[in-house]
């Protein structure tokens, strides 16, 4: 019998005994596929499958093994206390599962532990492109081989390679028998059912997932994915000694009275529909009115009204003149603006003359805004979404969140970009919260999260 | 790619039904080419807002905006000139950074540096971002019924993106289809039809490996792709699985649909096929020549031969003739005995000896004709009229 790899998944192939295919039917994940008269299970049950089989004594000839030849010229990794004990946790949990650690606290630096330490080929997948280049140059610190690349129009295949999700996904089908280790970073994007083949195509027996912010949705899909959460700590556990401390200003802001007016019309409209909806489907939810609401003229309608008011709270005048003041209070230190949405960033640009980082923007203008970002040329930036997750800004010592889209956990992400220590630093946020409007409960929330102490590894 | 909520739809059980666009959609298509087309020269930002507003006449919500997508993606972006804007974003932020205070005599300040006026270096400032860039109607801009057929090929093939397997029932041209299918990963099976045991069409599953597990979209661009092509099979019948608004169903697509075509399949493959075409055809005059005849069953796949020579006369004379490509050995032994699988023995293979890739020989077989860089058409005309000679004479019609 041998098992082989066939885009992304194995086929079982040879003459099987009766007995052999009876064996082959119990194991789970494992089935016949009258296509190609053979039998077939998911790409990452390879050593499960294989293990499986030897248990109940089938010869097995041949088997997928990583196909690229181990990396070479790693340096050692110094990790910080914590970051060793999420490896050991990691190690003891069979080289499978999830660290969390607050943005900023080096999850990077274990990843690369791993890699140097279990010595076989590694596909490391990150959320961008900007990510891509920034994992490509962490690497590149601690290993002197070639480090290849999937994704932002490069396709180049090395035993240590950095993959964008988007790559992944669409190249799995070939790269699935390459790597022995994944390192999947924001790995909370995964075990909600979108795109998660690229994890379920790969062969590779050991994984790595890395987040800030662990969705609680995909707790078991992730599980079967990558594995538990093995290590979790929260910026309240490493604020101040690893992190810098934080302090945290809501600032309670008023809408002007047109601006009142106007935003209390469309939410009576968005309410209107929306209560109309929830009459006619009892227990229904605000997803099930999003999904519903293009159909009707009222839903359209409703929910048209939403965004308007949603677009008004994002920036309107009295943050428009919060953020002027803060600014100027500020002018002197390494400042981040964080918007709503791209043209926000643009207005803000244009309004107070400093430099937007947005999706738009290309990796090498990018790079080099955050080069001066980092020298001190450049004093402030303003961003929608790109600094959300990831990116290392080194040094940031104010935030101003005008506005978000993704609730909490893009907070904890926005939060971590200003924690990165430094000598005497004291990291400080304001968040401008429109009062009397939802914005209060979203803000509530992004606190409560912020405030998680750590729990305890599964 | 078009979004859930683009798609004219309709769902009733058990499948999803397109709400084509037709001649009865072209008057509002010509408002909206028209609202279009007041924005030439403007942000595509602006374009794109435009368009996802209401039109100032009655036009089917779903529709509009599945067309108002398709016109926008054919507009095209106008060419920059002036400074570059990244030059003036460096030049602008670094100058308000360094000297601080009141932004409009920096803004003053840096464009009389740069040879430019201030509102010139605002306006250019985000000129090169995508959503900011100056647009400018496509070369040809389509006609209201081309709008219409562009439409109805984004919404079909949105739709067969949410699709992980298709059934498909082609007569002609169904070579480029699987030739397609099979370079982007997918498995070609042949299904037996029981309602149309005799039918000539062969029917296909078309899925990838990975569909056997559970509904993924992983192979949707893959199995879209196939539609604008099957535009040029003589008949075709696509089923496909789909999952979308979190419902599952079954969408239909065949022959007579009003979907933009693909530009047409090339006639012939090479430009040794070409020649070997025109070749044959002054060689044996009483022959038709047919490129890319039926495929031929050889158990669960099919054998698609290059060409089908046919007496014109006695059209029960009939030669299959495929020409290989780059070959091995192991190959040529795995097409003759799916050629004896399909009892197919009027084929003629032609093999070119300089693309061979495997070591040994060549399997000892009647059928197969060497040549080196041009088919020996003389050669092929000897064994066609030894495949189909008669094997008795004629019995004489006394009358």
């Amino acid at each position: 019998m041998r098992v082989t790899f066939d885009r992304g998944t194995l086929l079982v192939n040879g003459p099987l005994a009766d007995d052999q295919r009876e064996v082959l039917s119990q194991i789970p994940g494992v089935l016949w596929d009258p296509r190609v008269n053979a039998h077939r299970a998911p790409a990452r049950l390879a050593y499960a499958l294989v293990a499986a089989l030897g248990r109940k004594g089938v010869p097995i000839e041949d088997a997928p093994r990583p196909r690229l030849t181990p990396p070479t010229g790693f340096r050692a990794v110094p990790l910080r206390p914590y970051q060793e004990a999420a490896l050991l946790a990691w190690r003891r949990a069979g080289r499978r599962g999830v660290v969390v650690l607050p943005t900023g606290a080096g999850k990077t630096r274990v990843a690369l532990a791993a890699i140097a330490a279990t010595r076989t080929p590694a596909l490391c997948l990150v959320p961008t492109r900007a990510l891509l280049a920034q994992w490509v140059t962490a690497i590149a610190a601690f290993h002197d081989g070639p480090i290849g690349r999937f994704g932002d129009h490069e396709r180049v295949l090395h035993p240590v390679t950095v993959a964008t999700f988007a790559s992944a996904y669409r190249h799995m089908a070939t790269l699935g028998d390459r790597f022995g280790l994944l390192i999947v970073d924001e790995v909370h994007h995964f075990g909600h059912g979108v795109h998660d083949e690229a994890l379920e195509m790969s062969i590779a027996p050991l994984r790595m997932g890395l987040t800030a912010s662990p969705s609680e949705a995909g707790v078991a899909p992730l599980t079967r994915l990558v594995g538990p959460i093995v290590f979790q700590l929260s910026v309240g556990d490493l604020e101040g000694q690893y992190l810098a401390p934080l302090r945290r200003i809501a600032w309670g802001l008023r809408l002007d009275p047109d601006e009142r007016r106007e935003y209390l019309a469309l939410r009576e409209v968005y309410r209107k529909a929306l209560r109309e909806f929830q009459g006619r489907h009892l227990g229904s939810h605000w997803k099930d009115f999003v999904a519903h609401a293009s159909r009707t003229d009222e839903g359209r309608v409703g929910l048209s009204a939403w965004r308007r008011a949603s677009r008004l709270l994002a920036f309107p005048r009295c943050k428009q003149q919060a953020l002027a003041l803060l600014l100027e209070r500020h002018r002197g230190q390494r400042t981040l603006v964080f918007v709503a949405h791209n043209e926000t960033a643009y207005a803000v640009a244009r309004e107070h003359l400093i430099m937007p980082l947005t999706c738009d923007i290309g990796a090498a203008e990018r790079q080099e805004v955050l080069r001066r970002f980092q020298d001190g040329t450049l004093r402030a930036l303003v961003s929608a979404q790109v600094l959300n997750e990831g990116l290392d800004v080194p040094d940031a010592e104010v935030g101003i969140v005008v506005a978000g889209r993704m609730g909490e956990r893009e907070h904890v992400q926005r939060v971590g970009r200003l924690l990165r220590p430094g000598q005497g630093k004291r990291a400080l946020i304001y968040e401008l919260v429109v009062m009397e409007s939802n914005e209060v409960g979203q803000a509530r929330r992004r606190s409560e999260r912020l405030a998680l102490g750590s729990r305890p590894a599964a | 790619m078009l979004s859930v909520a683009d798609l004219p739809l309709r769902f009733i059980e058990p499948g999803f039904f397109i709400d084509f666009l037709g001649p009865q959609d072209e008057p509002w298509l010509r408002v909206l080419l028209d609202e279009a087309g007041r924005f030439e020269g403007r942000p595509r930002r602006e374009l794109a807002q435009r368009l996802a507003e209401p039109l100032p006449c009655d036009a089917p919500y779903f529709k509009r905006r599945a067309a108002s997508k398709v016109l926008f993606r054919l507009w095209r972006r106008e060419p920059l000139g002036g400074v570059a804007p990244r030059a003036l974003r460096e030049q602008l932020f670094t100058d308000a950074a360094a000297s601080g205070g009141a932004p409009a005599p920096i803004v003053a300040a840096t464009a009389a540096r740069l040879g430019l006026d201030a509102a010139s270096l605002m306006a250019g400032l985000f000129a090169d971002l995508p959503g900011e860039r100056l647009v400018k109607p496509p070369e040809l801009v389509p006609g209201a019924s081309e709008l219409a057929l562009r439409t109805n090929l984004a919404v079909a093939q949105a739709l067969l993106m949410r699709a992980s397997t298709l059934n498909l029932t082609i007569e002609g041209a169904a070579r480029p289809i699987v030739r397609l299918a099979k370079w982007r990963g997918l498995l070609c099976t042949v299904l037996d039809c029981p309602t149309r045991p005799q039918a000539r069409a062969p029917m296909l599953t078309i899925s990838g490996p990975f569909s056997l597990f559970r509904h993924t979209l992983l192979y949707g661009r893959a199995l879209a792709e196939l539609l604008p092509h099957l535009a040029w099979c003589a008949r075709f019948q696509l089923e496909a699985d789909v999952v979308l608004r979190g419902r599952r169903g079954r969408a239909v697509i065949c022959t007579g649909d009003p979907i933009f075509p693909s530009t047409p399949p090339a006639a012939f493959d090479s430009q040794l096929e070409e020649r070997l075409a025109h070749d044959l055809a002054r060689a044996a005059p009483d022959w038709d020549i047919l490129r890319e005849p039926e495929p031929v069953r050889a158990g669960e796949t099919l054998i698609f031969p290059d060409f089908l020579l046919r007496h014109r006369i006695h059209t029960d004379r009939r030669v299959f003739l495929e020409v290989a490509g780059f070959w091995t050995p192991d190959y040529l032994a795995q097409k003759l005995e799916r050629l004896r699988e399909a009892r197919l023995s009027n084929l003629i293979l032609c093999i070119d000896e300089a693309r061979q890739c495997g070591e040994g020989g060549v399997p000892p077989d009647a059928r197969i004709i060497r040549f080196r860089r041009r088919v020996d058409v003389a050669a092929v005309v000897r064994e066609m009229k030894r495949l189909t000679e008669p094997t008795r004479e004629p019995v004489a019609d006394d009358g």
